[in-house]
């Protein structure tokens, strides 16, 4: 192995001698985590070693720290994601850098090479929390912590250690008041002591020790008096995370901290049935010194619009509550020298008004759509500008901000949509099936559930007088031949799946139902997320959609995440009203707690049942059969 | 004066010959120019993420190097927006290891190739799904860009749908996806 090392070693300098210029010294021998970090091609550049991002070496480096690298070469931008989705971020030609945001300068400037791009590796690894250090004759890749990020919320104290590797922690001394951690295998470049004001610690205590190949990093935490302390879940195996807090402290206070370290986290905003929420509000910059102000809204909403003679302007939405605060800005761009969103109106008729104060009668497009809408606020000044105008989202674009004798649209959103087909029958499609389990945690498999509740939910429409089809009456994921046929035939991709989903639309389509039902069981990547979602995609899938959530919430009592558009298969390419219900997260664990439940899989089918009697009532009793 | 009636009908159709001749030249090279215009870009671009409640979206405005033709800026917003917003932000996120492999811009329409990771276990089921993709798609769409719709390819290849099953990929996405 070691002639081996020095063979290698013999190459690389050979190689390095027929480069040309900068290129006179060698590479230095490095390592890294106890193992030799080989490049195939390096070149030492101004103190820093050039590699390229195709480089095998370079690779497994980036593997080890769970880093990635992104380049093509139309691109003159080569990113380099971290462990902890920070971004380093270079670009062609340019000697600059930004770690995170912060503007940093490389040794020398990242070259294309092709298809390839060249990086300056040590700037590179020091962004990752990798120092080089040199030990003897060779350079060691030595593991830092890389931030130590101390922030108060109340009476609390959060100090977060965050470093390259995964945090290996032994516990030297522990009082209530007192933590004295010492992490191996780690280096770092925060020595010292520091005494933060205002917070609920009195000392941190960085100290570092080791060898250059074993380094360690100490950090001791000292709390004021009266303080006690607790360790808290970390957003990943390379962060470690204190709190500080006073020792009586308030205990649902405590509570919270326990469960969300960032006091930033906001809950899901209310949406009230029937009535139109503003989900985001976004004020940005947009093309031709324009200001775009976009309002994502949970249902349409009528809007009218009013320009006064002071160059000011507002557009109200009737029948709309904010689900957060009202906001005031002053954009340092655009025509627009202030912007104003506030909830007027009464707790019956709800009113969200957006109002700018312009430096003239600058023109603005209104541009509704299914979500919501965008005002777009331009740098031109309107000659004899109109004065007011209405419209309603959800509509085209064309059809709003622009005056019209024709009726609005009803704001009663039970009223829209095509007329009832007559047909007595509704399909339910438990989702996935077969081979295609759907999502599997703790113990429950999506596919079982959706059948189970699908089942419960037929023998409920029986008994409401309705002719029930399942688009499949076992653990299997139905495709029909004819439809794997002509999708191959057709020419398009993905020929497969696409006769997979088809098919469970065809079920309801062949048939001219009255209504279509999708069963899904949701997850998240993490365990926060809860509750029942109800998606729609054609217009008149939207009232199916709220009756279902009202009457399932009712009935089931989760938590209520509201209708959402979304471009789901099977919601789009039905032809009657259909909706996707995704009743309840199996990675929360209270709702899988309820799912485990027999009593909530029924009463999540009677709430369908409900939902649907309210939106469509009941078919004559004379052509009740079950398929 | 016959003579001058003659010549002056003459000297008009020329005219106006050319005339047209110019309108045409001067419309194909308006129309060359307004399709080549690069996108107004400025020294910082929006990247949005999407809430915990899975359907709330927020911006935060990253720095531009020195780089501002759209397909460099479109590139580093996606490789932004799949990174996600900075540490310790709560936040719907596109599952660990997932890369961007290419952008390409033509027109208003942008393709985005994501590796097979994006179809990892975090990305079951509808929440995560279209909380990653309105992200995507609403930061590749934002008005300094001049793109509108967004396809998205996995490793290379169109597809139906994620595992999840539910988001149809195979088609363009656009803000009126979601």
């Amino acid at each position: 192995m070691r002639l081996f090392n020095r063979l290698a070693a013999g190459v690389l300098a050979l190689g390095l001698l027929a480069v040309p210029a900068r290129a006179q010294a060698p590479a230095p021998v490095l390592w890294f985590q106890g193992t030799r970090l080989v490049f195939e091609h390096a070149v030492p550049d101004r103190g820093d070693i050039a590699v390229s991002t195709r480089d095998g070496g370079l690779r497994k480096f980036l593997d080890r720290l769970g880093a990635s690298v992104a380049f093509e070469p139309q691109s003159r931008y080569v990113i380099v994601t971290a462990q902890d989705r920070r971004t380093i971020v270079f670009t062609i030609d340019d000697a600059s850098y930004t770690v995170d945001g912060v503007r940093l300068r490389a040794p020398f400037a990242v070259k294309a090479d092709g298809s390839d791009a060249v990086l300056p590796f040590f700037a590179l690894a020091r962004a990752l929390y990798i120092e080089a250090v040199p030990n003897g004759a060779e350079t060691v890749l030595q593991p830092r912590v890389g931030v130590l990020d101390v922030r108060s919320d109340g009476p609390r104290t959060f100090v977060t250690v965050r470093a390259a590797m995964p945090l290996v922690s032994t516990t030297n001394a522990e009082t209530a008041e007192r933590l004295q951690i010492t992490f191996v295998g780690q280096g770092s470049s925060l020595e010292g002591v520091r005494k933060p004001a205002g917070s609920a610690l009195d000392e941190v205590n960085v100290g570092v020790g080791g060898s250059a190949r074993v380094p360690t990093t100490t950090l001791t935490l000292s709390g004021i008096p009266g303080t006690t302390h607790r360790i808290i879940p970390a957003d990943g195996p390379q962060a470690f995370t204190v709190v500080f807090e006073p020792r009586a402290g308030d205990a649902d206070a405590g509570a919270q901290g326990a469960t969300s370290p960032a006091p930033a986290a906001t809950a899901a905003p209310p949406i009230v049935v029937g009535r139109s929420t503003v989900t985001d509000l976004t004020i940005e910059p947009a093309a031709d010194d324009a200001l775009s102000v976009r309002i994502n809204l949970s249902s349409p909403a009528n809007f009218e619009w009013h320009r006064l003679l002071d160059h000011r302007w507002y557009l109200d939405l009737s029948d709309t509550t904010l689900s957060g605060p009202g906001r005031d800005e002053r954009p340092s761009f655009g025509a627009v020298q202030s912007v104003r969103v506030r909830q007027t109106g009464s707790s019956d008729a709800p009113v969200v008004r957006i109002a700018f104060t312009l430096s003239a009668d600058e023109q603005i497009a209104i541009e509704p759509d299914d979500t919501g809408l965008t005002i777009l606020v331009t740098n031109v000044t309107a000659l004899d500008a109109e004065r007011n105008g209405s419209g309603r989202t959800g509509l085209p674009a064309a059809a709003a901000g622009t005056p019209t004798d024709e009726p609005l649209a009803s704001p009663t959103p039970w009223k829209f949509g095509p007329a009832p087909n007559g047909s007595r029958t509704i399909v339910i499609d438990p989702g996935h099936g077969g081979d295609d389990t759907g999502t599997a945690h703790n113990g429950l498999v999506e596919k079982t559930l959706t059948f189970e509740i699908a089942q419960r939910l037929r023998a409920l429409l029986i008994a409401q007088g309705w002719t029930v089809r399942l688009t499949r009456d076992s653990d299997v994921d139905p495709v029909s031949n004819d439809n794997l046929a002509r999708m191959r035939a057709d020419g398009k991709p993905n020929a497969d799946d696409r006769a997979y989903l088809q098919t469970r639309c065809d079920v309801a389509n062949s048939v001219n139902a009255r209504l279509f039902i999708s069963l899904h069981v949701n997850s998240a990547p993490f365990s926060g997320a809860r509750g029942s979602t109800f998606y729609w995609y054609k217009p008149q899938d939207a009232p199916f959609a709220q009756a279902l959530e009202r009457a399932v919430i009712a009935a089931a009592g989760t938590q209520d995440d509201g209708t959402r558009h979304e471009n789901f298969y099977v919601v789009r390419h039905t032809t009657m009203p259909a909706v996707l219900i995704e009743t309840a997260f199996v990675t929360n664990p209270a709702d899988v707690e309820l799912l485990r439940q027999p009593s909530f899989l029924q009463n999540l089918a009677q709430g369908i049942a409900n939902g649907v009697k309210a939106f469509a009532g009941t078919p004559q009793a004379s052509s009740v059969s079950a398929q | 004066m016959r003579g001058v009636e003659r010549y002056r009908p003459k000297m008009r159709a020329s005219r106006a010959l050319g005339l047209l001749v110019l309108f045409v030249a001067a419309v194909a090279a308006a129309w060359w120019f307004v399709g080549r215009r690069p996108a107004t870009v400025g020294d910082t671009i929006a990247v949005y993420y999407t809430k915990t409640d899975g359907v709330t979206l927020a911006p935060w405005r990253v720095s531009l190097g020195p780089a501002r033709d759209r397909t460099s800026v479109a590139f580093y917003a996606v490789t932004q927006c799949i990174a996600g917003p900075p540490p310790g932000t709560p936040a719907v996120r596109f599952p660990a290891a997932t890369r961007v492999l290419t952008v390409d811009v033509s027109g208003a329409s942008a393709t985005v190739d994501l590796s097979h990771e994006v179809a990892g276990a975090s990305a079951e089921g509808s929440f995560a799904e279209s909380a990653e993709f309105k992200a995507l798609v609403w930061t590749l769409t934002q008005p300094s860009l001049g793109i509108s719709t967004v396809n998205i390819r996995i490793d290379g290849a169109r597809v139906a749908t994620l595992p999840g099953g539910h988001l149809e990929l195979d088609e363009a996405l656009s803000r009126a996806s979601f």
